[in-house]
């Protein structure tokens, strides 16, 4: 199997668990951080391929 | 910005989903673009005489991969030696391209083969470097108002075609280290590796085009940094240093001081010493001053690149910091061309001394009074 598919598989589960992570916060500044680092994970998931 | 306080709700997070979804996706478009440039972007368009060939007709081992490129052949009418030019081996290094591309455009061979790459890794065309803000794209306006746009790319091959890299790069030739990205540099990886990463098989394709076309004169184009030290620089292989002295004066006779450097012989993979070392090549590398890709540079848009007017540049030549004069606080491409331009036609007119029957005779190249004060456009086709 193609070690591609490992690194976008990790990606994707980094995605599911930030995205957890941000409607889970009770603080807007943690919200933000988390909406932060959603980019580049969104980035290197579907755009960068 | 946001304090501690338990202001967050399912809709704020829901709001900063949306936004940070529409950066990663505009962001990400944005990207994609320069692996796919709109039609035009790159164009070139060859003069009367050229043969088209690719990269891979040398070595099959780049056939179908996103490392092959355009190799542009031209013969003159008299037989004589055989010159290869590469442009675009650094792609953020805009006058070497731009330089290839307009001999491309205006060469008339006389005498021997004039080869031109223009694209040298095109893998390092399709991004800009993290963090460096350069524009995706530049152009010029050519003689009847169209525009010419190039992309401006990177030092290094994508990332997506050999990622990761290691954290230290052992050259295979010769068992140097260096820092792991410098795996993805061409001008690390020559003389090339015919099963190695994409980069090292791109390095060995241009080595076998050197064998296959028995080049005697092979010219490598770059820019460097202001405060580089080998910058408006000719350096050149021990083979090839008698050849680059005489044309070193005779740039100096024109008004166009240039250093001259010996390769060194314990740095390894760049061209000028494995093209020297494994071929019967006189192996050259050219440097011109692009202010767009040093470290001192502020706003980093389309006009420095084609001006190189920065004011940080600027202070800093005041203070002696840089390697060139930095006259008039600019440094136009133009200028930057032409120092190209002159210096492969005068290596070309000066080969026959060092190398008896195989002199060259390139015409139709612009001089550089006319390419510095008209400017490129007027020397690319429509």
């Amino acid at each position: 199997m193609d070690l591609k598919w490992i690194y976008w598989g990790i990606n994707v589960l980094a995605i599911v668990l930030v995205v957890r992570s941000l409607y889970r916060e009770k603080s807007l500044r943690e919200q933000f951080v988390a909406a932060m680092v959603l980019v580049p994970l969104i980035l290197r998931a579907f755009f960068i391929k | 910005m946001f304090e501690k306080k338990n202001m967050a709700s399912v809709y704020t997070a829901t709001a900063m989903l949306i936004v940070a979804v529409a950066i990663a996706v505009i962001s990400g478009k944005s990207y994609l673009k320069m692996r796919t440039p709109t039609a035009g972007v790159d164009r070139v368009v060859p003069h009367a005489g050229f043969v088209q060939k690719k990269l891979s007709d040398y070595f099959e081992g780049i056939k179908d991969t996103p490392a092959d490129t355009d190799v542009y052949i031209q013969e003159g009418a008299e037989p004589g030696g055989t010159a290869l030019i590469l442009g675009g081996t650094h792609a953020n290094e805009p006058a070497g391209v731009i330089a290839a591309v307009v001999m491309l455009e205006t060469a008339v061979v006389r005498r021997g083969r004039l080869i031109i790459v223009p694209y040298a890794n095109m893998m390092g065309r399709s991004h800009t470097f993290p963090q460096d803000a350069h524009p995706q794209t530049f152009g010029f306006t050519t003689s009847d108002g169209n525009t010419r746009t190039f992309r401006y790319g990177a030092r290094i091959t994508n990332p997506v075609h050999e990622w990761p890299n290691p954290d230290i790069y052992i050259h295979p030739a010769s068992g140097q280290t260096m820092a792991g990205m410098e795996r993805s540099n061409l001008n690390r990886a020559h003389p090339g590796v015919a099963d190695g990463s994409i980069t090292e098989r791109l390095a060995y394709g241009f080595m076998q085009l050197i064998k296959a076309e028995q080049v005697d004169l092979a010219v490598d184009l770059h820019e460097a940094s202001p405060e580089y030290p080998v910058v408006e620089a000719m350096v050149a292989h021990e083979n090839a240093m008698e050849l680059a002295a005489m044309v070193a004066m005779e740039l100096e006779f024109e008004g166009v001081p240039i250093r001259l450097e010996p390769s060194p012989k314990n740095l390894r993979g760049l061209n000028h010493r494995e093209w020297g070392d494994n071929a019967d090549v006189l192996a050259l590398l050219l440097e011109t001053s692009n202010p767009s890709a040093g470290r001192f540079r502020g706003r980093t848009d389309e006009a420095l690149i084609l001006t190189g007017a920065d004011k940080a540049y600027e202070k800093a030549a005041g203070l002696g910091r840089l390697y060139v004069p930095y006259e008039g606080g600019t440094e136009p491409i133009a200028e930057r061309v032409a120092r190209h331009v002159t210096t492969v036609k005068l290596l070309a007119d000066n080969l026959e001394y060092v190398r008896e029957g195989k002199g060259i005779t390139i015409e139709g190249l612009p001089g550089f009074q006319a390419l510095s004060e008209r400017g490129v456009g007027a020397y690319l086709s429509e």
